[in-house]
């Protein structure tokens, strides 16, 4: 299938983090002039990937082969001296430099510390050129857009002399033209013999400018071939897979009333027209890829941001919360994706976090009663059988799951009627998952209304009633969970991926 | 416990402890009841400050303008105490309540302006803080023309109102409450100081405001989306800084029986100090009324006892500013005793 003069051969990479195998033996060959898609979920191990490639990560085992020679990256300036561009999502530029010192940042011509402006800007003015920018070189690079940026990110990976380029979703903030102009580049920087490594989830831009493609799922290489050869449904069987089912928790009885409605809720550019509804009993996911906007729809409920049109009603009574303060008194609380950022005080005691929402129902004149405060913490804790079910101990000291089970606890404790959870076992070991899944299950089978917010597609299927699929800020379609594959939703999820029926 | 954890919890303590005891071994007059008072009348102002500082820098604020305010509340409640016509009104003892009125009023209005830009303008705490210092402090000028105002002229028609209105405000200020075995009597400030500490740590520890302050401190996003109203719980610890800033300002014009526009110049390093050294974290979530206590003691104490050894006031700047420094590296230190414990929980 492929050259043995491969410009880069990648070959059994292994990456461990603790607790995750975030790349199992991984094998990557890239030819010049040729343009290779990497195509996986969020956490396939992407990402990490590109570290590796980037000289940013070491794998545990495995061999970098560079232009037929074994190379070794002590660290990132390794790669680039050897011709080995990353351009990540998030550049990595200054922001109040221009443009011409962004692209020779770390490689300023001049003698003695004394940067040669003239040729300085000469180099950048060149290779912007080549790329076919309409920028002047002197452009502070923060009054650039983010195409316009990406132009600084690939003139200097030209200044360098890179012979491989890996773009790590470079579409993601693109308009179409934007996108288009960037493959005309792209294929430019093709034909002068350059190899190119393109992360995306969008298969209809894989089919426009990939030659090869290679699709990883849970930290290990599944697929790889030319893109000709397959189809966008089995390249979507590829990144799903099979043998990732979770156990299926049902709910036990019928759901109730609606709870929480939302009709036509607007927040540009994040998400438009977003209408649903979550019945008492009831848990209904929110799927998509990250980014789909789906994480702001639940912040917005939570009165974390403010949302521009639409409206929301909590057991039929309409909701517009201005701070969050104001949603948790009308029974909406949010358990935020980021658990350390957002969820908890990890300075704080177990039972100071608990409580942290209902303070005030356990305070007397302003002064906390301590007994009473010590009594709810611990009953909530010993029901959710938190380890070790030690109230007073600081939660930076929990593990992972255990830290969850504070941040639920905390909203157990608000007795709220809709709860709003965001990614509720990211990072958290696969006994705590099913765990934590069965504790979401028992609240609605209390009558709470739960809305949760998940990009693992297992989990979906595992823990919802109802699914509704987001996709670049709109919903895309709703599936039964009991019919719904994993397929079916990843079909939704992908931009421009599959049907578009509702 | 882990040792560190220990020393963090009592570490300032214990070397307040050991500094006393070698002091009282090896400085001749240090260890007598009339010099300890003194120390604790020297710090008392200080600590009055700190303890407010300490509610700012817990939600990883700073507050630069309580010298300042200092000087502002002071010259205004001066100026109180020596109104002709409200002495005349209403008396000296009303007139020195009027006065400490004026002075925590002050402070809290200043207070209050810092607490709004940094809550809802949401500008640095430093910056909003150096701005109000700078200003205060020249408010406190231009109203006194630098001039301190007190010392009435004997020539006054309400020369004996104004010094009775004085002599009021110094039993506050300067005054000692007879105390069995202690022939100079207990400084009153020291036991303003004792009381407002013993108000401070309640207030910290076992009010919800209090907890709301940590858990800002701790993690300001965190504690929005709990629903802690994360403006107010600022704004209230700026104006309670001001307010002690204000307090102590009346307790200093009641000690000199004066108001300069220039007291309590580089006060706010002082109270800083305190703070830092009490164990209070610049980066927030952490601290103590206690802690700020004692740390504004051993200040007091390295102070009192190179006084008395004789050493050159420079050299207790020097001790001074070392002992901030391993304050702050012991900070960091336990910082990361949070850290090693995280791996071990974390299996």
């Amino acid at each position: 299938m492929s050259d043995a003069a491969a410009l880069l051969s990648l070959r059994a990479i292994t990456k461990r983090y603790p607790g995750v195998v975030a790349l199992d033996g991984v094998d990557l060959e890239v030819q010049g002039g040729s343009v290779h898609a990497l195509l996986g979920e969020n956490g396939a191990g992407k990402s990490t990937l590109l570290k590796v490639l980037a000289g940013a990560t070491a794998p545990d085992a495995g061999t970098i082969g560079f232009g037929g020679v074994d190379v070794r990256f002590e660290r990132p300036r390794d790669a680039l001296q050897l011709g080995i561009t990353v351009i990540y999502q998030e550049f990595a530029l200054v922001p109040e430099l221009s443009a011409a010192a962004n692209i020779l940042l770390g490689m300023e011509p001049g003698r003695r510390g004394v940067i040669d402006r003239a040729l300085e800007r000469a180099r950048a003015t060149d290779a912007l050129a080549q790329l076919g920018a309409g920028f002047d070189a002197s452009t502070p690079l923060k009054l650039l857009t983010v195409a316009e940026k990406q132009l600084v990110e690939l003139a200097r990976a030209l200044v360098r002399d890179a012979k491989l380029i890996a773009l790590d979703e470079p579409t993601a903030a693109l308009s179409h033209r934007e996108t288009a102009r960037l493959f005309e580049r792209v294929r430019a920087l093709k034909e002068r013999g350059l190899g190119i490594v393109f992360v995306t989830h969008r298969l209809e831009e894989v089919r426009q400018i990939a030659d090869r493609v290679t699709v990883l799922r849970d930290g290990r290489r599944i697929w790889t071939g030319g893109i000709r050869d397959v189809s966008d449904a089995e390249i979507i069987r590829h990144m799903v897979g099979r043998d990732v089912e979770m156990e299926r928790v049902e709910g036990r009885a019928a759901p109730g009333d609606v709870v929480l409605e939302v009709r036509g809720l607007t927040r540009e550019p994040s998400f438009r027209d977003v209408s649903l509804s979550v019945r008492a009993g009831e848990i209904v996911a929110l799927a998509g890829l990250v980014g789909a906007g789906r994480t702001e729809v639940a912040r917005c409920l939570a009165g974390a941001d403010r949302w521009e049109a639409g409206t929301v009603t909590v057991s039929g009574r309409p909701l517009r919360p201005r701070s969050p303060r104001e949603a948790i008194a009308r029974g909406v609380v949010y358990l935020p994706e980021e658990r350390k950022t957002q969820g908890l005080v990890l300075g704080m005691r177990v039972r100071e976090n608990a409580t942290l929402a209902v303070l005030k129902r356990l305070s007397r004149l302003g002064v906390v009663r301590h007994g009473l405060e010590r009594e709810r913490a611990q009953r909530q804790v010993d029901e959710l059988e938190l380890r070790p079910p030690d109230i007073e101990r600081e939660v930076q000291t929990l593990s992972g799951g255990n830290q969850q089970k504070v941040v639920m606890a905390k909203w157990l404790l608000a007795d709220a009627a809709v709860l709003i959870v965001d990614e509720p076992t990211r990072g958290v070991d696969v006994g705590a998952k099913s765990e934590i899944h069965r504790r979401l299950r028992a609240l609605a089978d209390g009558g709470k209304a739960l809305l949760v917010v998940s990009s693992e597609l297992p989990e979906v299927l595992a823990l919802a009633d109802r699914i509704l699929v987001m996709s670049e800020g709109v919903l895309r379609g709703e599936l039964d969970a009991r019919t719904a594959s994993a397929e079916r939703i990843l079909a939704l999820a992908l931009p421009g991926g599959g049907s578009r029926a509702a | 416990m882990t040792t560190r954890q220990l020393g963090a919890r009592y570490g300032v303590s214990l070397v307040l402890l050991g500094l006393v005891l070698l002091a009282a071994m090896f400085i001749p007059g240090f260890f007598t009841r009339a010099n300890l008072t003194t120390i604790l009348l020297h710090v008392s102002i200080n600590a009055v400050i700190a303890l407010g500082m300490t509610y700012v820098i817990v939600t990883a604020g700073i507050d630069l303008s309580v010298g300042s305010i200092v000087g502002l509340a002071g010259v205004l409640a001066a100026a109180t105490l020596t109104n002709a016509a409200l002495v005349r009104a209403l008396g000296p003892g009303l007139a020195a309540v009027a006065a400490v009125l004026v002075g925590l009023a002050v402070g809290a209005a200043l207070g209050f302006l810092n607490g709004a830009l940094i809550a809802w303008l949401r500008v640095a705490p430093f910056i909003v803080t150096l701005a109000t210092m700078t200003v205060g402090r020249g408010l406190a000028r231009l109203f006194t023309g630098g001039l301190p105002i007190g010392f009435p002229d004997a020539g006054d028609p309400d020369y004996r109102g104004k010094v009775a209105a004085l002599d009021a405000l110094n039993h506050l200020g300067g005054g000692r409450l007879p105390l069995p075995g202690l022939p100079t009597g207990f400084p009153v400030p020291a036991l303003v100081m004792l009381l407002l500490v013993a108000a401070g740590g309640f207030v910290l520890t076992r009010t919800r405001y209090g907890r709301y302050v940590f858990a800002v401190g701790g993690n300001e996003e965190a504690s929005r989306l709990s629903g802690v109203p994360v403006q107010m719980v600022k704004l209230g610890v700026y104006v309670i800084s001001g307010a002690c800033s204000g307090l102590a300002a009346v307790l200093l014009v009641g000690q000199l029986r004066s108001g300069g526009p220039d007291a309590g110049m580089l006060y706010e390093l002082n109270a800083i100090a305190a703070a830092v050294i009490g164990g209070t974290s610049l980066f927030g979530g952490i601290g103590s009324a206690w802690g700020t206590l004692v740390g504004a003691l051993l200040i007091g104490v390295l102070n009192n006892g190179l006084d008395l050894l004789g050493v050159q006031s420079f050299w207790q700047e020097i001790a001074k500013g070392v002992i901030i420094l391993l304050a702050v590296v012991f900070d960091v230190w336990v910082k990361k005793a949070g850290q090693t414990v995280k791996r071990t929980g974390g299996k």
